[in-house]
């Protein structure tokens, strides 16, 4: 029972991350973006949480630091990508690196240390106890007592689907990605739509950046998000783009990443157990080509 | 050709002057800075040199880069790769001792192998289950360094040493020094004279370059798009593994933890600095290079860490790319405008 739990619980930690920074990509994704920096703007909103944490003693501003430090490379990818005009891929390959260069000469400048910064005055985000739910049997350790941010991301989910298919703006956001020409010739201007997107994005990323340096842990590593962003640009490209398609697949993913975890625990190195996830991302690629090819087979 | 010099040359100054406002910003001296960068990279035989093997990894990986992406392939996964091939390689100095006229080419044809393996399976899972080779080479790419940190930590480790890392491979594998040379370098200048050879002068690279522009032309002109896919996956990795194995047999001598570093990563960054052109790739992995080799003596003398490279780096693509594109754009603007008067000349 207890393993069954811890497994679920890990599942959900798991999931987190990877769930918001693809709920932000999506949003580009309909917008018509071919954004790729969601691994920089994690990376950057990682490294800024614990900034503004460490700094300031509040998580309240280390994840309004972590949003600031996503919306840099939002503002910079606007900058090269919308104004302009260059190449979408080649911004964001630039970017996720200048995230990776820069977090560590800055994590060198203002920590003085290389690698790892971690200290007893960075603030992490609290767990929530939910009362009441939290005396259910099995299910009340689940729901009640997980970080704050793994709450946001379950109404960021809700939000984002209303958002996207409910709202006149989501309406306008989809006709930018799916016919620009039209969007403009109706008098609302897709850079707009796309400049919106993209921060947008950068708010939800920053959410999962701070996740993995004031949540899952309490410190920053250089280049902790190990690809993460990697993974969330496949889920959103498995499901289309679509909000809870997102949600299940992270879910997933998340199991994996917990699975190899509890793997370690029975001797397997972690080595091994760490390629878990991203063995998962290549399995769900496979049965994602299988069922296009299907697809198209049964419309000729 | 003189617009490709001028743009490249004006992104490059636009990049650096970037690059001296952050510094400035940040209190240091960004000219200090730059001569010091400078002196340590390029001033005297000693840093040149160092320069030039530095550039081995970069350009290699840049031509594996610039190669797939003018050809089709989406490879990203010269990180994987490359450490696959420095695998290969240091496996093959470990248990092979042959005289070095024989050891040195079988331990590159090792790590060529290993590095082709690792892109053959990504191609092959493109050829047969259509997933999109760019997304599988990224997952393979943490795959790999997953599966290199475990072989030098438990199969192939050195129970002497402290950290990961497997025993020095065979002395006759070591590529020597040709004075103050290290080798490598010959074997870069070949490897870029062959690839540029076949891509601008064979019919493959025809094929290849060919595809990369427009596939659909391509097939109607004849072109077997399918193995010509699989073949260029095939010589990318190969490029990134032999990479991979020119540092093991250059440098340490052992695949020690973190040797992959950023080298395949920064190559990706050369290959699109160079608009994936073989030359111009070669031409700036060469100023990458010195860019890191000078930035280590620089935070000697100047307590600029060294790490302001790696920003530096990211800043130089971006805008070397955006200050291409635009000038492109002006350029044509001014063409268009010359034929205007001529034409309103004529009129006239």
């Amino acid at each position: 029972m207890n393993i069954l739990i811890g497994l679920i619980t890990g599942m959900i930690s798991g999931a987190t991350p990877i769930l918001l920074a693809a709920l932000g990509g999506t949003l580009t994704f309909y917008a018509g973006i071919f954004n790729i920096a969601m691994e920089g703007m994690m990376l950057m909103a990682a490294f800024f949480a614990v900034l503004g944490s460490f700094a300031l003693h509040s998580w309240v501003l280390g994840l309004l630091f972590a949003v600031g430090g996503a919306m840099i490379l939002a503002l910079i990818f606007i900058f090269f990508s919308v104004v302009l005009d260059t190449d979408e891929f080649v911004t964001g390959i630039a970017l996720n690196l200048f995230a990776l260069g820069s977090t560590t000469y800055l994590l060198r400048q203002i920590f003085k240390v290389k690698g790892v910064f971690t200290s007893k005055a960075i603030v992490s985000v609290p767990n929530i106890r939910i009362p009441l739910i939290d005396k259910i049997p099995f299910l009340g350790p689940i729901v009640s007592g997980r970080n704050l941010i793994v709450y946001l991301a379950v109404l960021a989910t809700i939000l984002c689907w209303y958002l996207v298919f409910r709202t006149r703006f989501g309406l306008r956001l989809r006709a930018a990605g799916y016919n620009a020409n039209s969007l403009d010739s109706s008098g609302v201007r897709t850079s707009r739509m796309r400049i919106e997107a993209l921060l947008l994005c950068a708010v939800f990323c920053g959410l999962a950046g701070a996740y993995l340096s004031l949540g899952y842990v309490t410190l920053f590593a250089e280049n902790m998000t190990a690809g993460r962003g990697w993974i969330s640009l496949a889920a959103i490209i498995l499901v289309d783009g679509h909000p809870y398609g997102i949600a299940l697949i992270s879910l997933l993913f998340g199991f994996f990443d917990g699975l190899g975890l509890f793997l370690q625990s029975y001797g397997v190195s972690s080595q091994f157990t760490s390629m878990v996830p991203y063995i998962a991302t290549l399995g769900a690629l496979y049965v994602y080509a299988r069922r296009n090819r299907e697809r198209e087979r049964n419309r000729l | 050709m003189t617009r490709k010099i001028v743009s490249g040359l004006l992104g490059v100054v636009i990049a650096l002057a970037v690059g001296a406002l952050i510094m400035f910003f940040q209190g240091y001296e960004p000219f200090a800075t730059y001569a010091a960068l400078a002196q340590f990279s390029l001033g005297g035989m000693a840093p040149l040199t160092t320069t030039l093997k530095n550039a081995v990894p970069l350009v290699l990986t840049g031509l594996s880069a610039a190669i797939a992406f003018a050809s089709g392939p989406v490879n990203l996964g010269q990180p994987g790769q490359l450490v696959f091939g420095a695998l290969a390689a240091t496996l093959g100095g470990l248990y092979i001792n042959l005289p070095p006229a024989l050891e040195i080419p079988l331990l590159m044809v090792f790590a060529i192998l290993g590095g082709a393996l690792w892109s053959g399976l990504a191609g092959l899972l493109r050829q047969a289950f259509d997933m999109s080779e760019f997304i599988v080479t990224l997952m393979l790419n943490m795959i790999a360094d997953f599966f290199t940190a475990w072989a030098i930590a438990y199969p192939f480790m050195d129970h002497k040493a402290f950290s990961p890392m497997t025993p020095p491979i065979a002395q006759s594998g070591w590529i020597p020094d040709l004075g103050p040379l290290n080798s490598s370098v010959l074997v870069l200048i070949a490897a870029v004279a062959i690839m540029w050879f076949v891509f601008q002068r064979w019919r493959a690279g025809y094929e290849w370059r060919i595809t990369g522009q427009n596939s659909l032309f391509a097939r109607l002109g004849g072109c077997d798009v399918r193995s010509n896919f699989m073949a260029v996956m095939l010589v990318t990795g190969a490029l990134a593994g032999l990479a991979g194995g020119l540092v093991v047999m250059g440098g340490p001598h052992r695949f020690i933890k973190g040797l992959g570093a950023n080298y395949a990563w920064d190559g990706i960054m050369i290959a699109i600095m160079a608009n994936n052109g073989l030359i111009e790739t070669l031409i700036y992995g060469l100023f990458v290079a010195a860019i890191q080799t000078g930035a280590l003596g620089m935070e000697l003398i100047t307590n600029v860490p060294s790490e302001i490279a790696q920003v530096l780096q990211a800043v130089l693509v971006l805008v070397i790319v955006a200050t291409r594109e635009y000038a492109a754009l002006i350029f044509d603007r001014l063409a268009a405008r010359r034929q205007a008067s001529v034409r309103k000349e004529r009129a006239a």
